[in-house]
C-alpha cells in the first residue's frame, strides 16, 4: 500500500495562535479520507500547508512523493482543490472560471466538464457575483472534478449545496474512488463522511486525536447494550469496561468498551437472554466525544478510551 | 422610537411613509461615526495639518518680496493653471494668497477624495460585503443608509471647513477669509459626496463606484485646468467644474461666498438623483441587471499571463480612454495658450522659456510629467488589485493549480509594466496629435510621445516599490502612494522649494530628462531600470517565500 500523503509533527502558528500543533496524518493511495474536527481545529490550515500556500513552521509533509512547498507546481498538476468558501471573479462567468482553472492546471476534459455542468445543474453563463453560495461552490467542484487529478483536496466542498446536489457530489466521489483517486475530504456533514470515507481523522486544536476506519473507531468506543433476560442480570458492573449499568427486573441497559463486549455478552447469557439490542456508537457520538472543551475537563474518565485510540495505524 | 415608525411601515405614502423610509437613520449615523472613529478624524486632521504646515512653511520659503514675485511669475500662465488654479491675486502675491491660490488645489483634492471614499464605504462597500442586508433586515428604512451616509459626509465637510478656518486664523491670516477658504474646501467635498451618491447606485462593485466618482473628479480637474488655461482668472469652461466653484471664491483677494451656493445646489441635486436611482434597484444590485456572459473561456485565456491581462483589462481600457481624452483636450487648447503667451509682458515670457515655441516645449514637458504621475496611479492601483485578489481569496484556487507564485505575480507585473508603456504612448500620442493639429506642426506628435515614454524607467521603479512591498510587507503596500505623492510635490513644487539636491534625487521622476525642453539623457534611465529590476526581483523572491494570505 503506497501513501499518497503523509504528515508528521506539522506545526503552524499565526502569531500566538497555534493552528497546527504537531499534526500527524497519513492517507493511502486510493483512499477516501475524512477530515473532521470542530471549527477552528486547523483543517483548512492543514490543507493549505499541503497545497504549499502556507509554509509550515516545523514538521514534515510529503504529498504524492513530493514536498508541498518546494514542488508545489509539479504537485498541483496532479491534484485538484476545492476551497470551502469559493470566491469568483466578479467580471468572469462561472464557465470562464471553470475553464481557466482547469487550463491553468494543465488541461481540460471538455466532455467531462460538460457532463459535470449538466449533472450539477449549473448555469455557466452567469457572472461571478450573481451566483448563489451553493452555485459558487459548484463552480469550484466542477473545475476540480473535470480534471484528471489523482488527488483531490476538498475543504468542505459541499457547504451550501442542496441535498439533491449532495447526492450528485457523492456519486462523483464514488466514481473518483473507483478510478483509484485519492481524496482528502474535510467536512462537517457526518452522513457524507460516513457514506464516502474509508478512514477518518479527527483533529482538534491542531492535533489528530483519533484516526482509523469507522469500524475500528466503533470497536474502540463504547457500544450501548439493551437486553431482556429471564432472571435479573447481576455482576455486570464489576466487569472491566462496562459502564453506566441500569436495570430493573429483567431489563438491563449499559455501555461497554468495544474490547470488552465479548465478556459482557458472555455474562449476560448466563441469565438467559430474551432480547438483545446493541447500538454501535454513531459517528455523531464519536465526534461529540472529541469536540467541545469538556473533553479536557473530564480527561481522567476518558483517558482509557483515548489512550487506546490515539494511533491506530 | 424606531419601532413605532416601523409599525407604520406598510403605509406607502404620506408623512408616515416618508418617516419609515428614514427609520433608523439616527442610529446609523451614530454607528457610522463609531466605525469611522479613527479613519474620519485622521482624514480631517491630516488635511488640516497640510494647511497648518503650508501656513508655517511658506513664510520660511518665501522670505522676501522678490521670492514671492518669482514664484508668482512661475505660476502665471498655463503651468499654474494646470497644476493650481485660476491664480487670483498671484500678480500681487502674499503668503495667504499663494497658499489658497496654488496649494489650495491640493487641499481640495484630498477633501473630495475623503468624501468619495466615505460615501462608498458606507453604502456600496457595505452592500457588496453583504452587511447592508443584515442592517436592512432590521428596523431600518429604505433610504436610511444613504441619508445617514450623506449626513455623515456633510458633517465631516463642515467640520473640515471649520478646522481649516481655524488653522488659517491660527496661522495669523484673516479669519473671515480663512473660513471662506475652509468652506470652499468643504463645499468641494460635499459636491463629490453627491456625485458618489449617484455612482454607488449605478454599479454593483464598490471599486467601480469609487472609480466612477474618481473619473468625475478627474474630469472636473481637467475641465477646470483647461478652462483656467484659456483665460486668466478662468473662463466659462472652468465654471462647468465643481472644483472651479471652490476656487472662484477668491479668498484673500476679494472674497465672495456665492459660488459655493452652486456647490451646495449641485450636491443636493446629485443626492436627489441618487435617491431616485436607489428606488429603482434592489439591495446589493446595480441599476442594470448583470448581463450573462460566455459559457466558457475564450481560447486565448489559457495562461497566467493572459489571465492577468484579462483581470487588468477593464482598468487598462478605462485609463487609456480617460488619459487619451485628457491628452486630446490639453493638446487642443495649445493654440489659444500660445496666443495668450504672446500677449504677456516680456519678462514673464522670459521666465516661461523665451519664446512661444520654447514655451510650447515647456508645456509638453510639464504635461508629460503630469501624465506620468497619472500612469503611476494606474500602476499602484494595479498592484493593489493583485493584493485584493489575494485577500479576497481569489488567488488561492489559482495558486492551487500548476501556476507558480512566480508566474502569477510575474504575469501581473508584466501586464502592468507593458500597460504603463501603452498608456504613456496613448496619452502622449493623443496630446501630441491634438497639439500638432492645433498649432499646425506635425513634429509635436513624436516630441510628445518621446517626452512621455522617457518616464517608463521611473514608473518601473514605482512598480518595483509596490512589488517589493507586496512580496515582503504586503500590508504596507499603501506606502507606495507616498512615493508617488513625493514625486508629485517635488516635480511641481520642487523648483520653488528650497530643498537640498539629494531630497530631489529621492524621487525617481526627477532623474528623467524633461523632453522636449531638455536633452535626452540615457544614463539615469538605465540606472533606474536596473534599480527597478532589483526591486522587482526582491518582490518576486519575497512573495515566493511568504505565506499566502487567505480569507
Ligand atoms: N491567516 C490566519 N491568521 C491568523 N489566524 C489564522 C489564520 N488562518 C487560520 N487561523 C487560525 O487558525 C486556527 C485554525 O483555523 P482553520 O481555518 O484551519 O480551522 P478549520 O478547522 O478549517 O475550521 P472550520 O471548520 O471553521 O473551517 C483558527 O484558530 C484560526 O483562527
Ligand atoms: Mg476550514
Amino acid at each position: 500500500m503506497t501513501t499518497a500523503m503523509s504528515v508528521s509533527g506539522l506545526v503552524k502558528t499565526f502569531g500566538s495562535t497555534r493552528a497546527l500543533d504537531g499534526l500527524d496524518l497519513s492517507v493511502a493511495t486510493g483512499e477516501v479520507h475524512g477530515f473532521l474536527g470542530p471549527n477552528g481545529a486547523g483543517k483548512s490550515t492543514a490543507i493549505r500547508v499541503l497545497l504549499g500556500l502556507l509554509h509550515a513552521d516545523s514538521g514534515r509533509a510529503t504529498l504524492l512523493g513530493g514536498d508541498p512547498w518546494n514542488d508545489a507546481v509539479e504537485l498541483h498538476r496532479r491534484l485538484a482543490y476545492v476551497p470551502g468558501d469559493v470566491e469568483l471573479w466578479p467580471n468572469l462567468t462561472g464557465g470562464e472560471a471553470i475553464d481557466l482553472l482547469a487550463r491553468l492546471r494543465g488541461g481540460l476534459n471538455k466532455a467531462r466538464r460538460d457532463e459535470l455542468v449538466e449533472r450539477f445543474d449549473l448555469d455557466p453563463r452567469k457572472k461571478g457575483r450573481t451566483y448563489s453560495k451553493g452555485n459558487r461552490q459548484k463552480v469550484a467542484i466542477v473545475a476540480a472534478l473535470a480534471s484528471d487529478a489523482e488527488l483531490l483536496l476538498l475543504d468542505e466542498p459541499t457547504a451550501g449545496l442542496d441535498p439533491l446536489m449532495e447526492v450528485v457530489f457523492q456519486d462523483f466521489i464514488f466514481q473518483a474512488k473507483a478510478a483509484g483517486k485519492t481524496v482528502l475530504l474535510s467536512s462537517h456533514i457526518l452522513a457524507q463522511v460516513e457514506k464516502l470515507c474509508d478512514r477518518v481523522s479527527i483533529i482538534r486544536l491542531g492535533k489528530v486525536v483519533q484516526s482509523g476506519s469507522l469500524t475500528e473507531m466503533r470497536h474502540l468506543t463504547r457500544t450501548t447494550i439493551e437486553a431482556e433476560t429471564a432472571q435479573p442480570a447481576a455482576g455486570l458492573a464489576e466487569l472491566p469496561g462496562v459502564h453506566d449499568v441500569q436495570g430493573d427486573d429483567g431489563r438491563v441497559h449499559f455501555a461497554v468498551d468495544g474490547e470488552h463486549l465479548d465478556g459482557a455478552i458472555r455474562q449476560l447469557t448466563r441469565f438467559g437472554i430474551r432480547s438483545l439490542t446493541s447500538h454501535p456508537p454513531t459517528l455523531e457520538e464519536l465526534m461529540l466525544r472529541h469536540y467541545g472543551d469538556e473533553l479536557e475537563a473530564n480527561g481522567g474518565t476518558h483517558a482509557d478510551a483515548d489512550a487506546g485510540t490515539g494511533e491506530t495505524r | 422610537m424606531t419601532t413605532t415608525t416601523a409599525t407604520r411601515a406598510p403605509a406607502p405614502t404620506g408623512p408616515a411613509g416618508a418617516g419609515s423610509a428614514l427609520a433608523g437613520t439616527g442610529t446609523l449615523v451614530r454607528f457610522m461615526l463609531r466605525r469611522d472613529r479613527i479613519k474620519l478624524p485622521a482624514w480631517l486632521l491630516g488635511i488640516t495639518f497640510f494647511v497648518v504646515y503650508y501656513g508655517a512653511a511658506l513664510p520660511q520659503l518665501y522670505r522676501t518680496e522678490g521670492d514671492l514675485r518669482a514664484i508668482s511669475t512661475f505660476m502665471t500662465g498655463p503651468v499654474g493653471a494646470l497644476i493650481a488654479g485660476p491664480g487670483y491675486g498671484v500678480d500681487d502675491p502674499t503668503v495667504e494668497r499663494l497658499l489658497v491660490g496654488i496649494y489650495g488645489m491640493y487641499i481640495i483634492l484630498p477633501a473630495a477624495l475623503m468624501s468619495i471614499l466615505l460615501v462608498c464605504r458606507h453604502t456600496r462597500v457595505e452592500e457588496q460585503a453583504g452587511r447592508a442586508e443584515l442592517v436592512r433586515a432590521s428596523v431600518v428604512g429604505r433610504h436610511a443608509q444613504l441619508t445617514a451616509t450623506l449626513i455623515v459626509a456633510a458633517v465631516a465637510n463642515m467640520v473640515l471647513a471649520l478646522l481649516i478656518g481655524a488653522a488659517m486664523a491660527g496661522n495669523g491670516f484673516d479669519a473671515g477669509d480663512g473660513l471662506l477658504f475652509g468652506a470652499s474646501v468643504g463645499a468641494a467635498g460635499l459636491a463629490f459626496a453627491g456625485v458618489t451618491a449617484v455612482t454607488v447606485q449605478v454599479t454593483e462593485y464598490s471599486r467601480a463606484a469609487a472609480g466612477l466618482a474618481g473619473v468625475a473628479l478627474g474630469a472636473a480637474y481637467v475641465i477646470r485646468a483647461a478652462g483656467d488655461m484659456l483665460d486668466e482668472g478662468g473662463s466659462a469652461l472652468s465654471w462647468l467644474s465643481p472644483i472651479a466653484w471652490s476656487q472662484q471664491t477668491r479668498a484673500y483677494v476679494d472674497g465672495r461666498w456665492w459660488p459655493l451656493a452652486l456647490s451646495v445646489a449641485f450636491a443636493a441635486a446629485a443626492a436627489a438623483v441618487g435617491y431616485v436611482l436607489s428606488t429603482r434597484r434592489d439591495v446589493g444590485l446595480g441599476l442594470f441587471a448583470a448581463r450573462r456572459g460566455a459559457p466558457g473561456a475564450a481560447s486565448w485565456l489559457r495562461s497566467s499571463l493572459t489571465f492577468a491581462f484579462r483581470l487588468q483589462r477593464a482598468g487598462l481600457i478605462g485609463w487609456g480612454a480617460a488619459l487619451a481624452a485628457a491628452g486630446a483636450i490639453y493638446g487642443g487648447i495649445t493654440e489659444p495658450i500660445v496666443d495668450a503667451v504672446e500677449d504677456l509682458p516680456a519678462d514673464v515670457i522670459a521666465v516661461l522659456g523665451g519664446d512661444a515655441a520654447n514655451m510650447l516645449d515647456g508645456y509638453l514637458s510639464v504635461m508629460a510629467l503630469f501624465d506620468a504621475l497619472l500612469v503611476g496611479v494606474f500602476v499602484i492601483l494595479g498592484v493593489q488589485l493583485l493584493r485584493s485578489e489575494e485577500t479576497k481569496g481569489r488567488a488561492e484556487p489559482v495558486l492551487a493549480t500548476a501556476t507558480s507564485r512566480w508566474a502569477w505575480f510575474g504575469s501581473h507585473l508584466t501586464v502592468l509594466a507593458l500597460g504603463a508603456v501603452g498608456l504613456l504612448v496613448a496619452v502622449g500620442g493623443a496630446l501630441g496629435a491634438a497639439t500638432a493639429i492645433s498649432v499646425g506642426d506635425a513634429g509635436y506628435v513624436g516630441d510628445s510621445v518621446a517626452a512621455h515614454l522617457v518616464y517608463t524607467p521611473a514608473l518601473l521603479v514605482l512598480l518595483g516599490v509596490a512589488a517589493l512591498l507586496f512580496g515582503v510587507l504586503p500590508r504596507a503596500i499603501g506606502a507606495t502612494w507616498g512615493v508617488l505623492g513625493f514625486g508629485l510635490i517635488i516635480g511641481f513644487f520642487g523648483p520653488i522649494m528650497d530643498l537640498p539636491q539629494w531630497v530631489h534625487n529621492l524621487s525617481p521622476l526627477e532623474h528623467i530628462a524633461r523632453l522636449p525642453l531638455e536633452q535626452l539623457t540615457w544614463a539615469p534611465m538605465l540606472i533606474l531600470t536596473v534599480i527597478a529590476a532589483g526591486l522587482l526581483a526582491i518582490g518576486l523572491y519575497g512573495f515566493r517565500r511568504r505565506d499566502l494570505e487567505t480569507k
